[in-house]
């Protein structure tokens, strides 16, 4: 018995072990990478394809506005781009406020889904909306992102390579100073997006489609049959999809999205529950065909494995530390203390939501930042969060698959507009208006607010 | 008025950095330095100081000394970090010295394998953050950068 926990512990050292190098490996890669990322800064407009922006919204009125204004300010033709709103059985305002940008803009339009088809979440209402669209390229943007102007031309030059079927742009929070929480997250973000994806796609590994302020080829996403509405994340299954169907995913680290993120723990909790689900979902269907998949060079495969298993991290630390101090005290083989010194190391290397904190602090530095070194110590807590939250997602999937109940309860995580005080000034936080962010935000290009 | 949103800016340049292995090498050898300080102080330390410092070290050796900044600024923090995980584990062993005297020894071998990995983790990670924090500030002073107030 003893010895057979060893070897349990033995395996649960090396696997994380191999995440451990793995992360290093990233962080060398974003720093001093050989090969790195063309510019994408759109010069060849010859190939400028039609686009269509699809953006899912369910009781968004806080924010909706702000990502509307956005595209009327978006740089690509307007002839060659339309935006479908899909209001998914709102019961506030969000309907009448895409109305009126409805009216006012041709190429933006709006689809109500009613009470009854609507509120099955992000994957059945892309699905819908996929119906009403006309251009070659679909781009998904959240309701409460906001894009930069010519983000449309900086990922659709990405399209002129035949094997790129998706296309991610990073992601970076809007309302970071508002709380600890939001901090925290934006850490995340940072070592996710600036080290952890930046890295995957100069390697030639998977980087991840994020599920919003990337896109895909049309004919693509309709032969994959649009998004999986039976699974929790919708983005990493496409992710597999594209990948097992012969295609790659790009990141372009140069695009630039801000998200409204989560303000407080509760709704941390809710929106990280899902993801762990959804993503353990992904694990259990995508794992073996990951494995026999000929399209597949073997260091994606490596990756894509790693990359599955992400969220079975947290568990498998909390599991191995267990372990490591029960066999380290019942007076196992002085060997066993070896593996038992890689926990600590595990563990160090953890801290931060599967993003560890060096790769973070790598990030922050890449990114120019100059303090927020200072909060990478409190990753820890969302590190001890996530173990709770992997392990209560796993218990959640496993007592579903017992009694045959559906985890694809889709939790929307509620956005409270707060990030527009950061894109409007002081006079306009109290009376949000529409217009004048681009002014704000781009004040030289105030006087050319316009489409190309 | 000066835009809020340029708090949390962003840099999207990918700057072709070139690791310093000059640096880098003086850091193995100060890092060596320290440890054969260190050595005789072995039998004072159980396994897990060790660990850390050596943790902490290959961090900050791989990590941060091939960036940009001042050799001396860069050794001096890598010798701090190392008293003060030294210190840390001297207050942790003082503590666990009186301990014994209120309960049995073996009680804190439990505590200190339980939780060591994470009480460790405190000055690593602390001591690496300020590291890089300060490193990261001369850079921008050095480049007439402001950065951001974050």
């Amino acid at each position: 018995m003893i010895l057979v926990l060893n070897l349990f512990f033995i395996l649960l050292a090396l696997f994380m072990s191999a995440y451990l190098a793995r992360h290093y490996i990233f962080t060398l890669t974003a720093l001093y990478h050989q090969k790195g990322q063309p510019n994408h800064t759109p010069q060849d407009t010859a190939y400028q394809p039609t686009v269509s922006v699809l953006i899912p919204a369910r009781n968004e009125e806080k924010v909706i506005g702000r990502i509307l204004q956005r595209m009327t300010e978006l740089t690509y033709p307007e002839e060659k781009l339309d935006v479908i709103v899909i209001d998914d059985a709102s019961t506030d305002r969000t309907g009448k406020i895409v109305e009126e940008f409805a009216k006012k803009h041709e190429y933006i339009k709006v689809v109500h889904r009613n009470l009854e088809d609507g509120g099955k979440g992000k994957p059945a209402t892309l699905n819908h909306g996929l119906k009403y669209i006309k251009g070659e390229i679909v781009y998904c943007f959240d309701a409460d992102y906001y894009p930069q102007r010519d983000i449309l031309e900086k990922l659709t030059v990405c399209f002129k390579d035949p094997k790129v079927g998706a296309v991610q742009g990073r992601v970076t929070v809007l309302n970071e100073p508002d709380t600890l929480v939001t901090r925290l997250v934006a850490l995340e973000r940072t070592g996710g997006y600036r080290v952890d994806q930046f890295a995957r796609d100069d390697l030639g590994l998977i980087p991840q489609f994020g599920g919003t302020a990337g896109g895909f080829r049309r004919s693509l996403i309709e032969a994959l049959g649009g998004w999986g509405t039976d699974m929790l994340a919708e983005d990493t299954d496409l992710t597999f999809k594209v990948y097992l169907a012969g295609y790659k995913v790009q990141y372009v680290n140069e695009v630039e999205c801000y998200e409204e993120a989560v303000e407080n723990w509760r709704f941390y909790w809710h929106q990280r529950t899902r993801w762990a689900k959804g993503h353990m979902q992904c694990a259990f269907r995508y794992l073996w065909p990951l494995l026999k998949s000929k399209n597949l060079r073997l260091k994606e495969k490596v990756d894509g494995f790693l990359l599955l298993n992400v969220y079975f991290v947290p568990i498998l630390v909390g599991l191995a530390w267990i372990l490591g101090a029960t066999l380290f005290l019942i007076h196992s083989p002085p060997w066993i203390e070896i593996f038992w010194m890689v926990i600590p190391i595990s563990v160090y290397s953890s801290v931060g939501n599967f993003a560890p904190f060096f790769e973070v602090g790598i990030g922050a530095y890449l990114d120019g930042r100059k303090r927020i070194y200072w909060l990478i110590p409190l990753l820890l807590l969302t590190f001890m969060f996530n173990m709770l939250i992997c392990t209560k997602a796993l218990i959640d999937l496993c007592v579903s698959k017992i009694t045959g109940k559906r985890q694809h309860a889709w939790a929307k995580t509620l956005h409270n507009g707060r990030g527009n005080s950061y894109l409007n000034d002081a006079e306009e936080k109290s009376s949000y208006s529409l217009i004048g962010i681009n002014t704000y935000l781009h004040p030289e290009d105030s006087s050319t607010n316009h489409k190309t | 008025m000066v835009p809020l949103l340029a708090r949390n800016r962003q840099s999207f340049r990918h700057p072709r950095m070139r690791p310093n292995y000059l640096h880098m090498s003086f850091g193995v050898g100060a890092a060596a330095i320290t440890l054969l300080i260190f050595f005789p102080l072995c039998r004072i330390f159980n396994e897990f100081t060790l660990i850390s410092i050596a943790v902490f070290n290959f961090l900050f050796i791989f990590l941060l000394f091939p960036l940009e900044g001042s050799l001396f600024r860069k050794i001096c923090l890598l010798v701090a970090g190392n008293i003060v995980g030294l210190a840390w584990h001297f207050l942790k062993l003082s503590f666990e010295a009186a301990s014994v005297f209120y309960l049995q020894a073996s009680a804190f071998k439990i505590i200190t394998v339980v939780v060591g990995p994470i009480i460790d983790l405190i000055w690593i990670v602390s001591f690496w953050s300020l590291g890089l924090s300060v490193l990261a500030s001369s850079q921008r002073r050095n480049e007439g950068d402001g950065g951001d107030d974050n």
